[in-house]
């Protein structure tokens, strides 16, 4: 049957209009029609990755923003904290130094009171001494006026060292 | 609004179509009303290649094209087909009424037998190529200049259509499947779309530019598989090769009775065959039972001599055509991208460099 028996002539020509067509679009019509394609899907591609960047980025600043909130809130106590720690610290060295200062000052004062106590004490013995010296002169004076009196101390001392010898 | 104009523009064109074919066919019926109705030699007048071009609305006078033959003494020869049709003789060159080359043109020999010549003559289906390829061309041509003005902006109505279609073969077909060679492949695998889907549409026109059975002709299926065949198989890497002619499979499968080597090369031939065929019995087979609907009217308005009948039978017959048209669209569609999808599967199968998955290899 004529159907099923390919005649040269059309598959001469086929191959020709087949080749032709091919040559002429490969040459100028599919190379620009898919780079055009390529090059749209390149730029849909980066649009939509650049958006979802600039979300992400978006999203991210937001945290950070949120996350220096809070560190700087951190900080805010941390520094309040701080000052109140200081402040007693402060306080409490001024009092202790204070307290040091004072009872050396109390010390010294003890001190001196305590040298003038016994230079009075040491002044007085020697102005003791004097006055019972003085008196004890006089008491002897009146006493030797006769060589009796005199012979007889004299030997009453005389016997004390025999004594003591 | 817009949509119910589109709808009777669609059902006007269609009806239009299937006014063609009631016309040849009653036209053919009335020449046969004088001969007899031969639904056989009606319906492959009508599907095979002719010298001439049908003229609408007139199924006896064709348009000319040219013949180009080369005699039996070497010479070429050159003249138009209306110095034969419908008969004739020129320069020793008639068209054969019957025997071997029935319906085409041979030489006849002083002895009275005839020779039949080289014949590259621009026929029907020949004419209908090229018509096809213009058409393909200057398609794909305004998309790109689509491009070219509008830069990246999508098109609209039917450049967009042709953009989606593009898409749709290109983007979502041959890149996930060839991936980086899609690239090289490409405008081989478009053009071949394209192609087919331009000559089944245009199949489906009776009148002037359309109406060749092209797609339904082997001689045409045959290139385009044979290409499918030579790209496949020329640009196959080492790992093709060594699959059919020593696969892995069991030493005394394949030596030395070449058991395998056979089964494979079958294979090889098997999937340009099948493509040749699909394509060709899919396309026949939808202008087919068009043919034989519209031939129905007649037949049964013969056999029962009754016009009632007759005038029922069209109206059921066009119903039926009109719905086996649709369904052609449908196919010129499926068909020209089944060849495309399975040709851009041979070609990536071909150059696939590792192991296949096992039950590719099975197959």
């Amino acid at each position: 049957m004529e159907l099923f028996k390919p005649e040269f002539g059309l598959v001469f020509w086929m191959f020709i209009a087949f080749l032709a067509l091919f040559l002429v679009l490969a040459k100028w019509g599919w190379p620009a029609i898919i780079e055009m394609m390529d090059s749209r899907a390149d730029l849909i591609d980066k649009g939509v990755a650049y958006a979802q960047e600039a979300k992400a980025q978006l999203d991210s600043a937001k945290e950070e923003a949120a996350k220096l909130l809070a560190e700087a809130r951190n900080q805010q106590a941390d520094i309040l904290r701080d000052a109140a720690k200081m402040k007693s610290e402060i306080v409490e060295a001024a009092r202790a130094e204070a307290q040091v200062e004072a009872r050396k000052v109390a010390e010294a004062a003890q001190l001196s009171i305590d040298q003038a106590r016994k230079e009075s004490e040491h002044q007085l013995r020697q102005e003791v001494n004097a006055f019972a010296l003085m008196i004890a002169e006089q008491v002897l004076r009146k006493n030797m006026q006769d060589d009796a009196a005199q012979r007889q101390l004299v030997d009453r001392l005389l016997s004390e060292v025999e004594k003591k010898n | 609004m817009k949509k119910i104009i589109a709808v009777v523009i669609a059902a006007a064109v269609l009806a239009l179509i299937v006014l063609g074919y009631i016309n040849t066919a009653s036209h053919s019926a009335h020449h046969g009303s004088e001969a007899k109705l031969d639904p056989k030699k009606e319906i492959f007048s009508h599907l095979c290649d002719n010298y001439g071009w049908e003229v609408p609305f007139d199924h006896g006078t064709r348009m000319p094209l040219p013949i180009i033959v080369q005699g039996e003494d070497g010479a070429w020869h050159c003249f138009s087909s209306a110095r034969l049709m419908p008969e004739g003789e020129y320069e020793g060159f008639t068209i054969a009424p019957d025997g071997d080359y029935a319906g085409k043109v041979v030489q006849l020999r002083p002895d009275g037998s005839q020779y039949r010549p080289v014949d590259l003559s621009i026929t029907k289906n020949a004419a209908a190529l090229l018509i096809s390829a213009l058409v393909v061309i200057l398609l794909v041509m305004a998309l790109k200049r689509h491009y070219k003005r509008n830069g990246m902006k999508a098109p609209r109505k039917a450049t967009g259509l042709l953009e989606l279609i593009f898409e749709f073969v290109y983007t979502d077909t041959i890149v996930p499947i060839m991936g980086r060679e899609a690239k090289k492949y490409g405008p081989y695998l478009m053009t071949a779309f394209f192609f087919i889907l331009t000559m089944n549409l245009l199949g489906l026109i009776v009148i002037f530019p359309g109406g060749a059975n092209l797609t339904g002709n082997l001689a045409v299926t045959g290139v385009l598989a044979l290409a499918t065949f030579l790209i496949t198989n020329l640009t196959g890497t080492r790992h093709y090769w060594k699959e059919i002619l020593w696969p892995e499979v069991p030493t005394a499968l394949k030596c030395p009775v070449p058991m395998m080597q056979l089964i494979e090369f079958i294979g090889m031939l098997t999937k340009p065959l099948a493509l040749m065929v699909r394509l060709f019995a899919n396309m026949l087979g939808g202008h087919m039972v068009v043919i034989v609907l519209i031939l129905l009217i007649f037949i049964f308005t013969n056999s029962f001599g009754s016009a009632a009948v007759g005038g029922g039978t069209a109206v059921v017959s066009v119903l039926l055509a009109l719905f086996m048209l649709a369904l052609d669209t449908l196919v010129s569609f499926i068909q020209a991208y089944v060849f495309t999808l399975l040709s851009t599967i041979f070609i990536s199968m071909a150059h696939e460099g590792k192991h296949e998955p096992a039950e590719a290899k099975n197959e």
